[in-house]
């Protein structure tokens, strides 16, 4: 067991060289100079011989080859390297902001669960009634608008309009616990209204699934309460297939709440990733892909984790 | 009975919700200003060019000798006058101000700042000028002369710009110590920038705010629905589609000024735009009302001629109508080039930023309709600024604003002797728009300096190096309680923060 756990560790740790390796190539390889387009902000002509400099100052002049090694050596090292544009240090930017994009994809993800499973449920136990007809019809209405018109509607009526709440914006929880969890829950909720519905349709097609298992009806043939077997024997033996996708998705939204961070000006790692793709700052890129990866491979174990609480037959095998 | 009460809830709520309307989402401090910024500046450092965003924030902190009053005219900052000095020298008389380390202005910080901005390893955007300086006198703590090599009458308007403010020689190693009215408090990287007030500003009684506490919202649509719901106070660059909305609404004003612009340049290191008559034949193809329209929506006017504001003295009247929509014309242009079934080319603009789209689309179809067959490049901003540098394109869209209102601030757009660069046709070297800005830039009479620009403009004209299109309006936004800041005029429009220094927030 510890010698397959080995193994795969180390498989995901090439995995993520791997992609570190593609990211430096395709980031030089695309057109763009951080040194001249630092100086050519707001449309100014900048002096050649400055933008020389500063290229000879960043280490941009070197062949790609010695970048590449002189990149992978401060690696393993642990050192992210300076930012291109204000030799800030990465790796406590990422620092500053990978907690943020985690606890906006955290508390997606408990409002997507908290709402998507119980109305899955619902919708399951009376299927093709008129519940179920209205709450998958929402359901296909919430995946099929795009996040950014989610949020952007959400700013218009609840900012702008009615001024219930700020247009967005980041305030850290240590200076004002009570404004942060208010702004964290227009980004929050607009992910989760995407996400919810994935929910609530894997959960209710689960469910539906294991309605007609043998155990299910043993259950009830021994006389068990409706909502005993729906909790014990119904619910749980859903969960799996709903742990998969809610993974992955999460997987996903750790570098891709981009247009939610843009709407809401919230300050996480993905639109940390597109400004350093934007500014070609490559140290920037190559640490975010690297972080980003890493929690992608961190993830996959947790679930698998997952899998045996809720199965036990998995924790057995 | 579920569904009843469920149902009354709900249409309680609805008929609730215009009185859950509330002044303001989150209440400011008194007398601190909140302002949405477009972006957070990428960095501060104050020679460098680092964006409008970055100069907005160094126009806070730092100052030069010379800086512009509302108006738009050059007026005394740190130095309270100026004169010609010889041949090639200006003379600043020092006002008694302070750094914010407490430290007085003297000559000797105005001597090193040259210095350091003129260094072999520097990275400052006026590093080329100042290295045409021959010397720096410092005859006492109030007088400084600047010797150049060659006369240059427009020293004193470089002394304005926000990238050449003078900085404490006593600044700590990697900080830079200014003069101006707000000092760094804090800052958020990526987030925002905290100002509190430098009670030792020379300007009796300012600056008036308590603070100024600057936010990166990035999203235009957002910095709008912030000001709207009174997160912030003030805000730069209102997107056009907003600004009749903001102009209605009675808790807000709109500053605008005709200030940036947008203009097509041209590689001329080969056919078919290296032939003037073809480059002139794409000026008068272009309709611009409709460019004002589709890019602008209506906000900004049409630009035929080259990009100097209808308020500077510079302003040639008679060429008004230089590169008027004229589709015959054109068509007869390409004919005499030999060009008579039209032909291909690309047009690059950027996909990043909607009014370079919206603009490139525009003229793609203006110059279809005089056979013109050009394939739109739209990348991301990061390469449209890399293709540019290095030609790889036939005609391109920019937009800028100049550099100051004097007509030399328009050189970088126009003077092919300058390096390649993307915010200049590539490869177009015109020799008379050379000599001419240069004679421009040694002469100090006035009257003398007018000819020479109208000149410049007639060859320009003619030539082509580069097509006006529009001007677009450049407006910031705020609430009816702030008073005191001012959007400058023209090229200005981008120094406006010079003005927070009399800003009030009620």
């Amino acid at each position: 067991m510890l010698a397959y756990a080995a193994r795969r560790l180390l498989l995901s740790a090439g995995l993520v060289w791997v992609v570190a390796s593609l990211v430096f190539l395709v980031i030089h390889l695309i057109p763009g100079d951080p040194a001249e387009l630092l100086l050519s902000q707001g449309g100014i002509a900048p002096d050649p011989a400055a933008v020389d400099e500063l290229r000879h100052r960043l280490g941009l002049n070197l062949p790609l080859w010695e970048q590449y090694a002189s990149y992978m050596g401060a690696l393993l090292r642990g050192d992210f390297g300076l930012s291109l544009l204000d030799e800030h240090p990465i790796a406590d930017e990422i620092a500053l902001r990978l907690p943020r994009t985690l606890e906006l994809i955290i508390a997606a993800a408990l409002i997507s669960l908290a709402f998507g499973m119980p109305l899955g449920v619902a919708a399951a136990l009376q299927a093709g009634g008129l519940l179920d007809r209205l709450l998958s019809g929402a359901a296909a209405l919430a995946l099929s608008i795009p996040v950014f018109v989610v949020g952007t509607l959400a700013v218009l009526v609840l900012a702008q309009e009615l001024k219930l709440v700020s247009a967005g914006g980041y305030v850290p929880f240590a200076r004002d616990p009570g404004r942060h969890i208010v702004l964290l829950l227009m980004p929050a909720g607009t992910i989760a209204v995407g996400l919810g519905a994935v929910v609530f349709r894997v959960m209710r097609s689960s469910v539906l699934e294991v309605l007609e298992r043998d155990h299910v009806r043993a259950a009830q043939a021994r006389g068990l309460s409706a909502a005993g077997i729906i909790r014990r024997h119904v619910v749980r033996n859903a969960l799996t297939p709903v742990v998969t996708v809610v993974a992955l998705h999460l997987g996903t939204l750790l570098g891709g709440t981009v247009l939610v961070e843009f709407v809401f000006n919230w300050p996480g790692l993905s639109g940390y990733l597109v400004r350093a793709v934007e500014a070609r700052d490559y140290p920037e890129v190559m640490g975010i892909v690297l972080v980003i990866s890493t929690l992608f491979v961190l993830l996959n174990f947790v679930v698998d984790l997952l899998y045996a609480v809720i199965d036990p037959r998995v924790r057995h095998a | 009975m579920s569904a009843s009460v469920s149902r009354r809830a709900v249409l309680a709520g609805a008929a609730a919700l215009p009185f859950l309307r509330g002044a303001r989402a989150h209440a400011a401090s008194p007398g601190v200003l909140t302002f949405g910024l477009s972006s957070f500046p990428p960095s501060i450092q104050p020679w460098q060019n680092t964006g409008t965003a970055a100069a907005t924030v160094k126009l806070m902190i730092y100052r030069g000798l010379t800086s512009y009053a509302l108006d738009g005219s050059l007026r005394g900052e740190l130095a309270e006058s100026w004169n010609t000095h010889g041949e090639t020298g200006w003379e600043f008389k020092l006002r008694d101000a302070r750094f914010q380390n407490g430290e007085k202005v003297t000559s000797a910080d105005v001597k090193w700042t040259i210095e350091q901005i003129a260094a072999e390893r520097s990275t400052a955007y006026f590093r080329a000028e100042m290295q045409r300086v021959a010397k720096v006198e410092t005859p006492d703590d109030r007088t400084v002369r600047i010797v150049m090599r060659s006369p240059v009458a427009t020293l004193p308007v470089w002394m304005a710009s926000y990238h050449l403010p003078i900085i404490s020689r006593n600044s700590p190693q990697g900080s830079f110590v200014g003069a101006g009215p707000f000092v760094l408090d804090a800052q958020e990287r990526g987030v925002s920038l905290e100002l509190k007030p430098f009670k030792g500003f020379y300007r009796a009684g300012l600056p008036k705010l308590t603070g100024i506490s600057a936010v990166a919202y990035q999203d235009e649509s957002l910095r709008v629905a912030a000001l709207r719901s009174g997160d912030v106070d003030l805000i730069e660059y209102v997107p056009w589609q907003a600004m009749d909305s903001i102009a209605a609404d009675g808790a807000l004003n709109l500053d605008t000024v005709d200030g940036a612009f947008m203009f097509l340049i041209f590689n001329g290191a080969r056919p078919p735009f290296n032939d003037a008559r073809v480059r002139k034949a794409v000026a008068h193809a272009i309709r611009r009302d409709e460019l004002v329209r589709a890019a602008f929506f209506g906000r900004g006017s049409p630009l035929m001629q080259l990009p100097i504001a209808t308020s500077s003295p510079f302003y040639n009247a008679e060429f008004k109508q230089g590169w008027n929509h004229d589709p015959d014309l054109s068509k007869r242009l390409l004919a005499e080039a030999g060009h008579a079934n039209g032909f291909s080319c690309s047009l690059l603009s950027t996909a990043q930023y909607g009014m370079h789209k919206d603009t490139a689309e525009v003229v793609q179809q203006h110059l279809a309709a005089v056979g013109i067959r050009a394939e739109l490049n739209l990348p991301d901003w990061s390469t449209r600024v890399s293709i540019g540098n290095r030609g790889q394109y036939d005609v391109a869209v920019m937009g800028t604003a100049a550099d100051s209102n004097d007509p030399d601030g328009i050189a970088n757009f126009i003077d092919g002797s300058l390096s390649p660069s993307y915010v200049r046709s590539h490869g177009l070297k015109i020799d008379r728009i050379t000599e001419l800005l240069a004679a421009g830039r040694t002469e100090f009479d006035d009257a003398k300096r007018r000819a020479i620009y109208r000149d410049m403009e007639g060859t320009a004209i003619e030539q082509v190096p580069m097509v006006g299109l529009t001007w677009r309006s450049q407006g910031y936004a705020m609430r009816k309680g702030v008073t005191g800041f001012k959007n400058l005029p023209g090229a200005l429009t981008f120094y406006s923060g010079l003005t927070f220094e009399t800003a009030e927030v009620a």
